[in-house]
């Protein structure tokens, strides 16, 4: 009878875990409620202004939205959302036009890689957030930050771009020679098609770097808001609840472009890894 | 005159910067009537496929000439469709758009691609897939797709690379037997290249045994039987073993080796 009732048991239990979305949201919450908890008692155990714990960093948060005071350069969390985001996709799109193009020919053209890449590899050890002194001085405070987050994206989407050319499947040319295209249309019906899921690829990783670059060109120097200015803003003055509030800012915006740019690589290519 | 005419063909492969030379395929002649299914068998690596693949313009011969119907072929053209062994569909297109690649490379009106493409759909049994992706299909059915799209642009000879190598033994035998049917129907001339004695039995009007390299032919065999064939049937395991003894006295004498560029090709 028990043993009935315990297998029993067991395999609803390892049907919750295995089936439906509904776990998944469970193991999530739990995974985030652990994470939590330990916050708490690590900002509890070390006492410190400096590590504040949740519950302040949340009141914080609430209030950076309604709080503001422009004489220390403190901005509404609204007003430092809208800078980042105009930087992020002021950056990304100009990476984005530029990478494609240039992706396209180096992988597609031989000449232009062997001209291209020795110059992109001398480049791409390059921290990004190494030259945000260099596009401060040069194009400003409010220029310049978007020219960062340039070269942070850049890179990622122009390599995801050549590799994609590249590896275009030889049969799939092949098939398209015998059926009579020529390089323009082999070009535009199969290495392009082929290519857009390695594109979103470089966008996906692109995003992520891109927020870091923002954050990092912000705290060193750019005018007009940002939640990077937010955070060393409020650390200048010992605010470090605000500085907490700020960083959740950084990972919900990050997590929010993140997952567009999953849902889109979805919807552009859905035969893609099958 | 035969409408494939490869006459004195030879093919020479360079590896590096000329240092090493490898003769694939020597004294190479083919004469293949209209609406003949033809197929090459010979032990792996003796130039079939490289054979196939210089006929369909993919390739290009050191020396020799290919005729098809009197014109020499310089590339890839539209006269002579390919079927690859990896199917080669693009993945992003569903199976109708495969099959209407090469209509929209020659600019065919959409109607009439429409029509050209629901005919062929319906010749090789992919009725109720045409709006599928391929990962989607099964092996069979993407190889039905594979076929369709050579045939839609109407060629003048149909490439085959091994395109059942990929299938299971019974999803094998039945794309034969629906081959032969496609084939009836078309009334295409097939140069089919195989490693399986058992298949090139079933399906040719004629089999051409290669050598190992480099790749001549060693014996054509020519069987007029009726179709459907009987594997079952004793002439079926006569000639199947005549044919093993020949492919295997060729494995067995193997390759020659590398030549060098000094001495004359």
């Amino acid at each position: 009878m028990s043993t009935t009732i315990s297998s029993r048991v067991r395999k609803r239990l390892v049907f919750f875990v295995r089936k439906g979305k509904f776990s998944d949201f469970i193991v999530m919450a739990l995974s985030i409620g652990v994470f939590l908890a330990l916050w708490y008692i690590a900002s509890d155990l070390l006492h410190t202004v400096y590590f504040p714990n949740p519950s302040t960093v949340f009141d914080a948060l609430m209030n950076s939205f309604t709080y503001s005071n422009p004489q220390v350069g403190v901005l509404l969390m609204g007003q430092n959302i809208a800078a980042s985001m105009t930087r992020f996709l002021e950056g990304f799109a100009l990476a984005f036009i530029v990478a494609l193009p240039v992706g396209l020919l180096m992988g597609y053209l031989r000449y232009a890689y062997d001209v291209g890449s020795p110059i992109v590899e001398i480049f791409r050890p390059i921290p990004p957030i190494a030259w945000v002194p260099f596009f401060i001085i040069l194009l400003g405070p409010l220029v310049g930050p978007i020219w960062v987050i340039f070269l942070g994206a850049f890179f990622p989407i122009l390599s995801n771009v050549i590799f994609g050319v590249r590896s275009v499947d030889n049969t799939l040319l092949d098939a398209a020679k015998t059926l009579g295209a020529k390089r323009i249309t082999i070009f535009s019906k199969v290495v392009l098609p082929y290519t857009i899921p390695f594109i979103m690829a470089g966008v996906t990783i692109g995003v992520g770097i891109a927020w870091m670059c923002i954050v990092a060109a912000e705290m060193l120097g750019a005018e007009g808001g940002g939640v990077g200015s937010y955070i060393r803003v409020n650390s200048d003055l010992n605010n470090f609840p605000a500085m907490f509030a700020g960083m959740v800012v950084i990972a919900a915006l990050g997590l929010i472009t993140l997952g567009v740019a999953r849902l889109l690589e979805k919807q552009v290519s859905p035969w893609r890894g099958k | 005159m035969s409408m494939l005419s490869i006459s004195n063909l030879e093919k020479v492969f360079t590896k590096g910067k000329g240092e090493e030379q490898l003769l694939a395929i020597k004294d190479f002649n083919l004469e293949v009537e209209e609406g003949q299914f033809i197929c090459l068998l010979g032990p792996s690596g003796c130039g079939k496929t490289t054979l196939l693949r210089i006929v369909a313009g993919l390739e290009f011969q050191t020396r020799g000439t290919i005729l098809i119907n009197g014109k020499t072929i310089t590339g890839p053209g539209s006269d002579r469709g390919m079927v690859f062994q990896e199917f080669g569909l693009f993945p992003w297109r569903t199976a109708r758009k495969n099959i209407e690649f090469g209509l929209e490379l020659r600019k065919v009106p959409a109607k009439e691609r429409q029509t050209i493409s629901q005919k062929y759909i319906e010749l090789v049994g992919l009725k109720g897939f045409e709006d599928a992706h391929p990962y989607e299909l099964s092996g069979g059915m993407k190889q039905r797709v594979g076929i369709a799209r050579a045939l839609a642009n109407d060629p003048a000879v149909l490439l085959m690379d091994e395109p059942f190598g990929a299938l299971d033994a019974q999803t094998r035998n039945l794309m034969q037997k629906e081959l032969l049917r496609i084939w009836k129907e078309t009334k295409k001339t097939v140069l089919f290249v195989t490693h399986s004695v058992d298949e090139a039995c079933f399906l040719a009007d004629r089999i051409v045994v290669m050598t190992s390299r480099p790749g001549a032919i060693k014996e054509i065999f020519p069987i007029d039987w009726e179709r459907p064939r009987d594997r079952a049937s004793v002439e079926f395991a006569n000639l199947r073993k005549r044919i093993l003894a020949e492919l295997e006295r060729e494995v067995i004498a193997g390759p020659t080796a590398p030549i060098n560029p000094t001495d004359k090709v």
